[in-house]
């Protein structure tokens, strides 16, 4: 199997925001689904695989990473043959203007308006809103503009994969293809216990694909695999900070969708000290993954998420580090082969 | 000679307000191709003088200012992140979350922190003060590579859009650059009105400032300044902008030589060059304020191409346009033959 790092950055550079995954993401990862295991795709899309262990497991175990990316659709083609854009997903105005963005056929377009020169002091202080945004493909018309692109289409940040300091790589979509790139290497070893695993769609508006992905595999035990929030940068302190890179998987107690069940959370932690994995939680209540979907399913599940610390979520550069999708990777497997025996 | 080529080389390189040298370089190496007298003046302008002077010539400049809007290192934070300066006048509010090339001992990748929505919850857009770039580094390890003073440029690949659109970081003014090098390719073998020089000027978007000493040093009696202008995006002002497209924008200004601008107007109309006005009401922002009044003085027009988002990491431009403004100055330099009448 493709080394973590490589194929998370592969992962990445591919299109799926919620509902498009299908075209690029789900087939790609068909193709790297290591030998020995069975898949199969539901009504929504989830790419469910099954792989056999040396032995059935005690407790049915399914791990979670959601395929999908936040990204944008196009909602309305101006006269001008300038486009309206909506998110699809969580994502700050903030990061929009100035950002190149790109569909599936290639057609690169930016979100942009009127020059700085001309903006009032008020329209510099205050974010634009969606609504008010437009962007811009080149095109002189609409006419010309729907040779290129529909309403409907999706666009994407523009990939633009780095290696910053000390091991930090930035790429969009690294929440969740970093844990995509997990699922996908674990499901490479040879496992002691019977495993499934859930490439889910449709996280980013709603944790949907996990709601069918539950009921369908019931298992006993969740793990979902993440990214989460980081924001370790100059500006922010203490408990502001909520996790840091470099310092290992976070663990979460509660976020905003999921209350962990404090066995598994004290279990985690145990287990990453006796097995050497850096690890760390996070120091404030914020954000909601997989998990909430998961663990009210089916009568009930109990879930843990074990997260990839990440800076700039949702953005065209999140970054994370090398270090901590391995130590996520680590402690990924072990709690996997400790839930099946739990 | 292809404009495309020539606009992806010169927004390849850096060559942000104070540190102009790399893009000078570049587009001297392609004046050369013109003129064996060419050279970088000690302030990062780029000179030329396109053929021998005959003294019973008036002077003819050709401008475009080098250098590019940007960041510069003010303080290195003790956990490794970069406080910054602003270069010129960026549009702050579209730099969360880009990607940033730092040009220190090496270039350096960081990234424009911002906070997640999750965590976010004001409306309020990023000012300067705030902005943190991210490298990864630890302040040891990022102080042996960079340091304050070292500028910083937005990253944007160069590259096409549909059809004659073409998008980049520092088209505002390396178009106006690639207008004056297609001008020189159309005037290749042809009779000059004028002696002609080109100068590629540095510090433009910190105060015209390159452009006083070459304008000392060159003395023309006539200037052509070309740079970018507003072009219409759906949230603007039409009355304050032009037309994407539609041809280059002749200026008419108090500041501006009336004579040059309606003869300019005359000429487009003659050579079915597509143009538009560009109506100012006092001075124009440009080069062309600072070259006209240098020494004794010179008469002066801008040539503008119309470009959207201004001052940001991508702006866009139509090559059309940049080909009108070469085919104008093409047209204005050249001697009129007899047929002309």
């Amino acid at each position: 199997m493709t080394e973590l790092t490589e194929l998370t950055r592969e992962l990445c550079m591919l299109h799926g925001t919620s509902g498009d995954e299908a075209e690029q993401v789900t087939p790609r990862i068909i193709e790297l689904l290591p030998d020995g295991c069975e898949y199969k795709t539901d009504a929504l899309g989830n790419l469910i695989v099954t792989k056999k262990g040396e032995k059935a497991p005690k407790n049915k175990v399914m791990l979670a990473a959601h395929q999908d990316e936040v990204g944008f659709i196009v909602t309305y083609i101006n006269a001008d043959g300038t486009l309206k854009i909506a998110p699809v997903g969580g994502i700050s105005p903030e990061v929009v203007p100035g950002r190149r963005l790109v569909f599936k056929n290639g057609t690169v377009g930016i979100v942009g308006g009127k020059a700085v020169h001309q903006q009032t002091d008020d329209e510099k202080a205050k974010l634009q809103k969606f609504s008010d945004m437009n962007m811009d493909i080149g095109a002189k018309n609409k006419e010309q503009a729907e040779k290129h692109v529909a309403v409907g289409d999706c666009a994407y940040f523009e990939p633009n994969y780095a290696e910053l300091g000390n091991g930090i790589i930035s790429a969009k979509a690294l929440d969740d293809r970093a844990g995509c790139a997990i699922m996908l290497r674990l499901l490479a070893k040879e496992l002691p216990y019977d495993v499934t695993c859930v490439f889910t769609v449709q996280e980013e508006i709603g944790t949907r694909g996990a709601k069918t992905a539950a009921y369908t595999v019931n298992p006993d035990y969740a793990l979902v695999l993440e990214t989460t929030t980081a924001c370790d940068f100059a500006g922010n302190e203490g408990e502001k900070r909520v996790c840091e890179l470099n310092r290992g998987c976070v663990i979460s107690y509660m976020d905003r969708a999921t209350i962990y069940p404090k066995e598994l959370y004290r279990l985690a932690f145990s287990k990453a000290e006796q097995k050497g994995i850096p690890c760390q939680t996070k120091t404030m209540v914020a954000g909601g993954n997989d998990s909430g979907a998961i663990h009210t399913a089916v009568g009930g599940i109990k879930t843990l998420a074990l997260s990839v610390p990440c800076r700039y979520l949702h953005s065209p550069c999140c970054a994370a580090s090398k270090s901590d999708i391995e130590a996520t990777e680590r402690l990924a497997y072990e709690m996997y082969v400790t839930l099946c025996e739990l | 000679m292809n404009l495309k080529e020539i606009l992806y080389t010169l927004c390849k390189s850096d060559g942000v307000s104070g540190n102009e040298r790399s893009a000078c370089e570049a587009a001297l190496s392609m004046l050369k191709s013109y003129t064996d007298d060419c050279f970088i003046d000690g302030f990062n302008s780029v000179i030329a003088h396109i053929a021998p002077h005959d003294e019973s010539k008036p002077t003819l400049l050709l401008d475009a200012h080098i250098d590019r809007i940007g960041l510069i290192i003010s303080h290195i934070t003790s956990d490794g992140f970069i406080k910054v300066g602003k270069v010129g006048g960026p549009d702050i509010k579209t730099l969360a979350a880009q990607t940033v090339t730092v040009h220190g001992v090496k270039p350096v990748r960081g990234v424009v922190s911002v906070l997640p929505p999750h965590i976010k919850s004001s409306d309020e857009a990023m000012k300067a003060d705030n902005i943190v770039i991210d490298t990864g580094y630890s302040a040891d390890e990022l102080k042996k590579l960079v340091s304050p003073g070292d500028t910083i440029t937005f990253d944007c690949e160069p590259g096409s859009m549909i059809d004659t659109r073409f998008c980049g970081g520092a088209l505002d003014d390396r178009s106006g650059v690639a207008s004056v090098l297609y001008a020189l390719e159309l005037l290749k073998g042809k009779e000059l009105r004028f002696n002609l020089d080109v100068s590629f000027t540095s510090q433009e978007e910190v105060g015209e400032r390159g452009a006083r000493i070459a304008g000392y040093n060159l003395n023309p009696d006539f200037l052509l300044e070309m740079d970018v202008s507003f072009a219409k995006t759906p949230d603007s002002n039409p009355a304050k902008c032009a037309v994407m497209g539609e041809g280059v924008m002749i200026g008419i200004a108090p500041s501006l030589s009336r004579e040059m601008s309606n003869e300019l107007i005359s000429l487009a109309k003659a050579e079915k060059i597509p143009y538009q006005l560009e109506v100012m009401n006092g001075e124009t922002g440009t080069n062309a304020d600072s070259i006209s009044v240098c020494r004794q003085g010179a008469k002066a027009c801008t040539l503008s191409i119309p470009l959207k988002f201004m001052h940001t990491p991508a702006e866009i431009v139509d090559i059309c346009d940049i080909e009108a403004v070469a085919r104008l100055i093409a047209a204005y330099a050249s001697e009129r033959s007899s047929s002309n009448d």
